[in-house]
């Protein structure tokens, strides 16, 4: 019996040693999360995106697995994250002709939307006595994950901390959009697609490909854009 | 098979994009740079290959997949910054609100007025 044991605890080294734990877990997860969300009826609030994160953190708890070696060992789905950002260019030019026929709007709304996406969170994060490590987190929160890595860490923050907030913000945002396109109202596809992606990234983005394939685009565009324009200004805002 | 070539072609185009973040010290991360150079580099020539729209198509349905393991982190370190949950809070939900509010307000105005202006 003790041997068995024994054995059980070489299993589980020899699992952990390798990337593969870590990615049938989060694949596990990520296919749970969506079936459930399917199952309690796609509730705007609750996006898969939430219900396999949480899936994935009480999987991970349970079994006691190190926090930071699944990390390691997941990085073998994070790098698709810079070809998946690649691909984002190709329904971008299957849309071009929307994207052309909008480019004033475009224009003119990006660089005031992604400042104030930004702003507007400094200064009330600030204003209830966040530290300068919160705000360098909470900065970049509309930006697509594998830019707003790269900015939390110029600026000094905590990327935990700001992908906790990419993801929270991603979900508000498909939800605010939602409910503000009803009050205002809005029903042009184009804008609610780049409203989508301007401001929730690519959770955002996602939900704007369920609506069609027109607003996927838009979306696309505007986490490019804004992931631009805010890696090159924020840095510099930041530091005044 | 076919989907593979359209990775590759992906793939070359990030590692074309990376390229161009460190030799030219750009601040934006290589995958966008990869997906500016793709987009234009689809314009001059027309067309895009049924591959690399497959393979597009299948990175882009597993977005959500790839974010996942660093969207848990935020469960793992919370206590750090334990006392600052209703700045954090306050700043992504309001915040969040008034700038797709900004966002759509300003979209639907330049929108309307350049049909206006159409007319």
């Amino acid at each position: 019996m003790s041997e068995l044991f024994s054995r059980l605890g070489v299993l589980a080294d020899t699992l952990a040693a390798t990337p593969i734990l870590a990615i049938g877990l989060t694949l596990g997860a990520f296919f749970a999360g969506n079936w459930l969300f399917a199952r309690i009826g796609r509730p705007l609030w609750l996006p898969p995106v939430l219900l396999s994160a949480c899936l994935l953190s009480g999987v991970i708890a349970i079994l006691a697995v190190d926090y930071q070696a699944y990390q390691q060992g997941a990085r073998w789905l994070t790098v698709l994250l810079g070809p998946a950002t690649v691909a984002l260019g190709i329904p971008l030019y299957q849309q071009m002709h929307h994207i052309r026929a909008m480019w004033r709007p475009i224009v003119v709304t990006l660089p005031i939307a992604a400042t104030l996406a930004a702003v507007y969170a400094l200064v009330i994060a600030w204003a209830l006595g966040a530290t300068p490590e919160v705000l360098a987190s909470l900065a970049p929160k509309s930006v697509t994950a594998p830019i707003a890595i790269g900015i939390t860490e110029q600026l000094g923050g905590s990327v935990p901390l700001m992908m906790g907030g990419l993801l929270i913000t991603g979900v508000v945002a498909t939800l605010f959009v939602d409910l503000l396109a009803r009050l205002l109202p809005v029903t042009d596809e184009r804008i609610l697609g780049f409203a989508l992606g301007l401001n929730g990234h690519a959770i955002g983005t996602a939900r704007a490909f369920e609506i069609s394939h027109t607003a996927g685009a838009f979306a696309s565009l505007g986490m490019g854009l804004t992931g631009v324009f805010t890696a090159m200004i924020l840095p510099l805002v930041f530091h005044l | 098979m076919t989907m593979l070539r359209g990775f590759l072609v992906l793939v070359l185009f990030f590692i074309l994009g990376e390229s161009m973040r460190v030799l030219l010290a750009l601040p934006v991360s290589g995958g966008v740079l990869g997906m500016v150079v793709i987009t234009f580099t689809l314009m001059v020539k027309g067309s895009v290959s049924d591959d690399l729209a497959s393979a597009s198509q299948g990175l882009i349905s597993v977005l959500v997949l790839l974010i996942m393991p660093g969207v848990v982190g935020v469960f793992f370190t919370a206590d750090q910054f334990s006392g600052q949950w209703l700045a954090v809070a306050a700043a992504l939900l309001v915040g969040t609100f008034l700038s797709v509010l900004t966002t759509l307000l300003l979209m639907k105005l330049v929108t309307e007025r350049g049909e206006q202006h159409r007319e």
